[in-house]
């Protein structure tokens, strides 16, 4: 098999053509490549070279990916790639790449300069939060009146109609304390993406564009909401990292 | 009342496995609407971790949690507790496959923390 065939490029995200490499970072792939810049306009793409006949995604690939795109935007914006962009080779990156869209890169790393991102993430306590329903709602606690005790194959239509209850009560919640997340957020943060709930027991999960190393506000927001929130919300900060949910899909 | 930060001022902590999965595998720029010629395909190994909500799934097990509620509240240690003891069992299992394969990547993370610095601005050097 050529070289052509087995290797490829991958792409971890773009940067400004003005940044400098720390020799000796290693990124995806086995063994894991060197990262290196390559250069085109007033632009750079941060590569490796990766094997194409071995798949990719093991944890030490994914966690390398986001380390080596995280690390960067401290010191420089990034337009992070998407895991596992992989080009044939350096000529193309710099070429079909950064070239054909040189100024579309070069306008979102200016509007994406200084600001990282953070995540908020929540979760209820699902204790907290099912009193806090069943005391809301009188249809949910007569139906657990009803089953309680019930033969569990008998009351199997009355456990999903419950469960379904709670499900919406809970997701009625999640709005509405997103929505309050948001709105006390939205003087001290560049721009707001909130995502979608992963478990059914997230309370917010939102990300937010902020100046890097001024997350002084956010800390503040955060801790407001969960003094206000007393226990029924764990609530996590994560950051900075780089701006993922920030970046276009090129539609 | 819990507030976690996760990640110092300047740079970034490892965080769990799922939270990766979700940012850079669901976000991101995607490359290939850029380029079209020379892509290259290759087989992604990936761990959907992605809870499938407001499932019936989902509904009978908020059903069984509020169960739970009213038996550790009123009926604490009855036999009826084995049931779901059993179906928590299983739920804890996938878990700990999860938080094993967290821990590996911290492992990982701490070994190569000199490692990943990643790009710094500064005025561009001539090798």
């Amino acid at each position: 098999m050529s070289e052509g065939q087995s290797k490829g490029t991958y792409v971890y995200g773009i940067v400004p053509g003005d940044v400098a490499l720390n020799a000796g970072v290693h990124g995806v792939g086995d063994p894991p490549g060197e990262i290196r810049l390559v250069r085109s306009g007033d632009l750079a793409a941060l590569v490796s070279d990766v094997n194409v006949t071995k798949p990719l995604g093991t944890p030490e690939d994914l966690q390398a990916h986001q380390e080596i795109l995280d690390a960067t935007v401290a010191d420089a914006p990034v337009l992070p790639s998407r895991f596992g962009a992989i080009l044939t080779s350096e000529e193309a990156v710099a070429n079909e790449l950064l070239d054909a869209n040189h100024d579309e890169f070069a306008a979102a790393l200016r509007q994406l300069e200084g600001l990282a991102q953070y995540i908020v993430r929540g979760r209820y306590e699902e204790q907290v939060i099912l009193e806090e329903i069943l005391s809301e709602n009188s249809r949910a606690a007569r139906l657990t009146d009803r089953i309680r005790g019930a033969d569990p194959d008998a009351s199997r239509a009355l456990r999903i109609q419950l469960g379904e209850i709670i499900n919406n009560a809970v997701a009625d919640k999640r709005n509405a304390d997103t929505r309050l997340l948001v709105s006390e957020m939205e003087d001290h943060c560049a721009g707001s993406v909130v995502r979608a709930a992963t478990s059914e027991l997230d309370a917010v999960y939102v990300a937010f564009l902020i100046e890097v190393g001024k997350d002084d506000e956010l800390k503040r927001v955060v801790q407001d909401l969960s003094d206000r929130w007393q226990g029924r919300v764990e609530l996590h900060i994560r950051g900075p990292m780089a701006p993922y949910d920030f970046v276009g899909t090129g539609d | 009342m819990t507030v976690m930060q996760s990640g110092g001022d300047s740079r970034p902590s490892p965080t769990g496995l799922a939270d990766v999965i979700e940012t850079i595998l669901d976000k991101g720029m995607v490359i290939d609407a850029y380029v079209r010629v020379s892509l290259v395909g290759i087989e992604l190994l990936t761990i959907d971790t992605r809870v499938v909500i407001a499932s019936v799934d989902t509904y009978l097990r908020f059903a069984e949690a509020v169960n739970r509620l009213d038996i550790s509240q009123e009926k604490e240690g009855l036999p009826g507790l084995v049931g779901d003891m059993q179906e928590g069992g299983a739920k804890h299992k996938t878990k700990g496959v999860l938080d094993a394969a967290t821990d590996r990547l911290r492992d990982f993370a701490d070994n190569s923390e000199q490692d990943r610095q990643g790009a710094r601005r500064g005025r561009r050097r001539e090798d």
